[in-house]
């Protein structure tokens, strides 16, 4: 194999629950199989936001219900982290605008990488290998109620140079996608296509 | 040469000339106007007229060199036919009709070939006729009035701009220039000492400072420097740091006086200030002002709490390089756990220094009484300081400190680190039983001497019936197991086979020989995770302590007793550790997601199958025929079949062991279906795999 394989990787800090979600990365990998040919490590890791081990992972998963206090150490690796070229994908996994992780990642976010600015629905991150003409897909826990009983049109993100450093999103994909991959054959649509979308164009923009 | 020959000659030599004073002033032109372009674009580029020559020069070498090949010799003949082309084309502008004669004649003498007299007379009277002087005045002109327009033009605009710079200077020489106490007219003296003060933002509340004669001033951004001098105003320019253009400062000039001001800003800059000559630097270091530094040094690290109640001192140092103006501790409160979380955010111990009051430096203390904030179990605390300074902008960074997380345990968890004394275990209610029973026991023991038997041994029995109904107590937290039951007497009688881990020795409970990988493996028993080793003990211990009292002799129980409250009470005292679980770990199998994987199996190729030949047609007929008399006529089948076989006999040997199947069948009654398909397919050589538990199945 010429190239390493891509290694999922899930952010662990040290407030919240980091690990909220465990079968979203598995089914992510699932689905970079089922519909891609990158080379993919079977099985994902979680890798401390302290850490300079981060700067191995080209994408970063941080996700949690609970409030999101960076560390100085923390801060600081992320900030080289993204300033290196890595991604980091932040999904709400209380879907709630007001709820506390939002309020919490989105200040730390902006402290370390800048603010977050609303992602039109044509970026090419929508595009980067499945189409999706109207934005970020909906997820059912946006139109079942839950958290803040909104659906989000749009995804946020901190652009730079062009290139998305980190992508912050209200839509709780961590709900959606946390389901054993096996389950997708239940599934009339993958609905974690737009996964792919965003672990290709972590590689490749 | 003849005459019509030199005057042709004439003729073209006053055109080359025409051609090579138009070239020059081509030249010259060209380099008047880069003189003017350098001089517009404020290239200063010294002795500007200097230049001049020695482009026009430059430029005009090229220019010949480059239309060598262009200019004709006089001596060619193609250049005197020419030149006679030109002069009969004047001939035309005069009206008269060319008749070429001049131009055949050129040619004729220049190739030095005899001119008939006839059109040597006709050419001299075309030579004669023709406008010359005219004509090479219009050629001239023609040639040479857009260059000299066009080099004039330049000359004058560069005329009018250094009479402008000239009036500047002049303007400058002389503006009357104040030195010290006294004044007196001087022309453009060089620039002395200056005078810097320092303004900061009115927000900060800091003194403005005065540094004097300076080269290099530090600033808090927002903060006006004033840059000031005697004399007439220099020329001043300013430069960001890595900035390509500067920006000029308007000196603003009062009586004797200067002054300039720079607003400092987050990043050095650089004013070029020049006067008479003289030019000198001035770095403003502008630099921001910081965000207050916090630091929670109480509580110093997270926890989890058995109960929502207890103190937690609190302890913040904040320091800031203005003045801090609000201070504070900032909890959050999560509670909910799933889908759900509800989130309350508290200010606790608010301070603020406003105006003149403000301090750089402080600490923050407080008592968090968690009682007071309504914890639920499971709720989360986040707990950070955070101060503020005086800076005005509504989109202004707070300082905050690193975060601590409390957490209130729930009664059911034991998936967390506890780094508080984890709650006292059931065993607890045992021990002040089992004290209890102890102190009865020795009671009893006492009392023995004066009892009788029977009543020793009544009082005996109902001691050693508490002491069972303890033990069985005990010994459901000896073992923890990993679907929460624990129970270490379910299923623990003699030679039940039951072994996992823990058996039963006349009694008591033992570790099995069989080792902690014998328990983890057994089957659908919870396999058993921990082991509480002092409670085992106690468990035994209350086992011997019973069947002494069973027994009536109390006096014999009481050691057991007392080992089994010292290991009780040993176990309550273990220190105990809970760990987080791990959560599930899918490992996803890319080869088989990709469909691309290795198969231990083998597929059956399904091929169209032969055709029979005709005497196999004709016994697959035969037998479907007889096969379908078989419910109608057996016994006219059975005769077929059994014919069928002994022809079979000898050349298809398998074909006939399966019709004997099929006689054996039809002989024992019942269905035959299976049979006579397997006779069928032996006949058409079909071969079919056998029904695996692999999906697939394997060739036989």
């Amino acid at each position: 194999m010429l190239y390493a394989p891509f290694v999922f990787a899930t952010a662990q800090y040290e407030s919240g629950d980091w690990d909220s979600a465990p079968l979203v990365p598995a089914n992510l990998i699932d689905s970079l199989a089922r519909y891609t040919s990158l080379p993919v490590r079977p099985q994902g890791v979680t890798v401390p936001l302290g850490s300079e081990a981060v700067f191995q992972y080209p994408l970063l998963y941080l996700t949690g219900h609970l409030p999101v206090r960076f560390t100085a150490r923390e801060a600081e690796v992320l900030k080289q982290y993204l300033e290196r070229g890595g991604m980091l994908f932040v999904d709400d996994h209380n879907h709630d605008v007001d709820g506390a992780f939002n309020k919490t990642a989105r200040e730390e976010i902006r402290r370390v990488a800048g603010p977050l600015l609303p992602l039109p629905n044509t970026h090419e991150l929508y595009r980067s290998f499945f189409v999706f003409e109207n934005g970020p897909p909906t997820t059912s826990h946006e139109m079942n109620g839950w958290g803040d009983n909104l659906v989000h049109e749009q995804l946020d993100a901190v652009v730079k140079d062009g290139r998305i450093r980190v992508l912050f999103s209200n839509k709780d994909y961590s709900s959606e996608w946390s389901f054993h991959p096996d389950n997708k054959r239940f599934l009339s649509v993958d609905n974690t296509r737009f996964g792919v979308n965003i672990v290709v164009y972590a590689l490749t923009r | 040469m003849s005459p019509l020959l030199s005057q042709v000659l004439q003729v073209h030599r006053a055109l080359h000339t025409v051609r090579v004073v138009r070239r020059i002033l081509h030249a010259t032109a060209a380099a008047l106007a880069l003189q003017l372009l350098l001089r517009i674009t404020g290239w200063d580029v010294g002795a500007s007229f200097a230049v001049l020559p020695a482009v026009a020069l430059g430029a005009t070498v090229w220019w010949l060199l480059g239309n060598r090949g262009h200019a004709s010799r006089p001596s060619e003949p193609d250049a005197l036919a020419r030149t006679a082309l030109w002069v009969e084309e004047q001939r035309v502008a005069a009206r008269t009709a060319p008749d070429f004669a001049l131009t055949t004649a050129v040619e004729m003498l220049a190739a030095g070939t005899a001119v008939p007299h006839a059109l040597a007379l006709v050419a001299a009277r075309a030579m004669q006729e023709s406008p010359l002087d005219a004509a090479l005045w219009r050629a001239r002109r023609a040639a040479w009035q857009w260059p000299v327009l066009f080099g004039v033009t330049c000359l004058m605009l560069m005329r009018v701009s250094a009479a402008d710079r000239t009036q500047e200077g002049a303007a400058v020489a002389t503006r009357t220039v104040p030195t010290g106490d006294t004044a007196r007219p001087t022309a453009t003296a060089p620039l002395g000492a200056w005078s810097v003060r320092v303004v900061p933002p009115a927000y900060s509340a800091l003194p403005a400072v005065t540094h004097g004669d300076v080269n290099n001033v530090s600033a808090l951004s927002g903060s006006t420097v004033v840059v000031s001098g005697a004399g007439p105003a220099p020329h001043a320019e300013l430069t960001a740091v890595n900035a390509k253009r500067a920006t000029m400062v308007a000196a603003r000039e009062d009586a004797s006086r200067w002054q300039f001001t720079v607003l400092a800003g987050s990043a050095p800059q650089t004013a070029r200030v020049s006067r008479g000559g003289t030019t000198r630097l001035l770095i403003v270091e502008g630099h921001a002002d910081s965000v207050p530094r916090v630091s929670l040094d109480a509580p110093a690290r997270d926890s989890v709490f058995r109960e929502p109640r207890g103190a937690v001192p609190m302890l913040a140092t904040v320091q800031d390089d203005i003045g801090l103006t609000r201070a504070h501790f900032e909890l959050i409160v999560t509670s909910g756990e799933g889908e759900r979380f509800t989130v309350r955010t508290l200010l606790l111990r608010e301070r603020s220094w406003p105006g003149s009051a403000r301090i750089r430096s402080t600490e923050l203390r407080g008592v968090l009484d968690l009682a007071t904030l309504g914890l639920q179990a499971g709720d989360v605390v986040h707990l950070r300081a955070v101060a503020r300074d005086a800076h005005p902008s509504a989109s202004r960074e707070f300082g905050s400190s690193e975060t601590r997380a409390f957490r209130i345990a729930r009664p059911t968890e034991y998936d967390s680190v506890a780094v508080e004394p984890a709650p006292p275990p059931e065993v607890d209610k045992s021990m002040l039983s089992q004290r209890m029973l102890l102190m009865l026991t020795e009671k009893l023991d006492k009392a023995q001497k004066r009892l009788v038997h029977a009543e020793v041994l009544r009082e005996s029995l109902k001691l050693a019936r508490d002491q069972t109904r303890l033990r069985l107590a005990v010994g459901d937290v000896v073992f923890q197991r990993l679907s929460g039951e624990s129970s270490a007497e379910h299923a623990h009688s003699a030679g039940d086979g039951h072994d996992h881990g823990v058996e039963l020795q006349g009694g008591k409970l033992a570790m099995s020989t069989s080792s902690t990988t014998g328990m983890l493996e057994e089957g659908n028993d919870s396999p058993v995770v921990a082991i509480n080793q002092p409670l085992l003990e106690a468990y035994n211990a209350m086992w011997d302590a019973g069947r002494a009292l069973e027994q009536g002799n109390p006096h014999a129980a009481i050691p057991p007793m007392k080992r089994a409250l010292e290991a009780i009470e040993r176990s309550r005292a273990a220190s105990r550790i809970y760990l987080r679980g791990k959560p599930p770990q899918v490992i996803v199998d890319i080869g088989k997601v990709r469909l691309t994987g290795k198969d231990t199996g083998q597929v059956t190729l399904r091929s169209a199958r032969a055709a029979l030949d005709a005497r196999a047609a004709d016994r697959d007929t035969r037998l479907v025929r007889a096969a379908s008399q078989v419910t109608t006529n057996t016994m006219a089948a059975r005769d077929s079949v059994a014919l069928l076989r002994v022809e079979a006999l000898g050349d298809a040997p398998a074909f006939a062991a399966a019709l004997s199947r099929v006689l054996a069948a039809m002989d024992r009654g019942g269905d035959a279906t299976d049979v006579f398909v397997e006779a069928r397919r032996v006949l058409g050589n079909v071969l079919r795999t056998r029904t695996t538990s692999w999906s697939r199945g394997v060739v036989p």
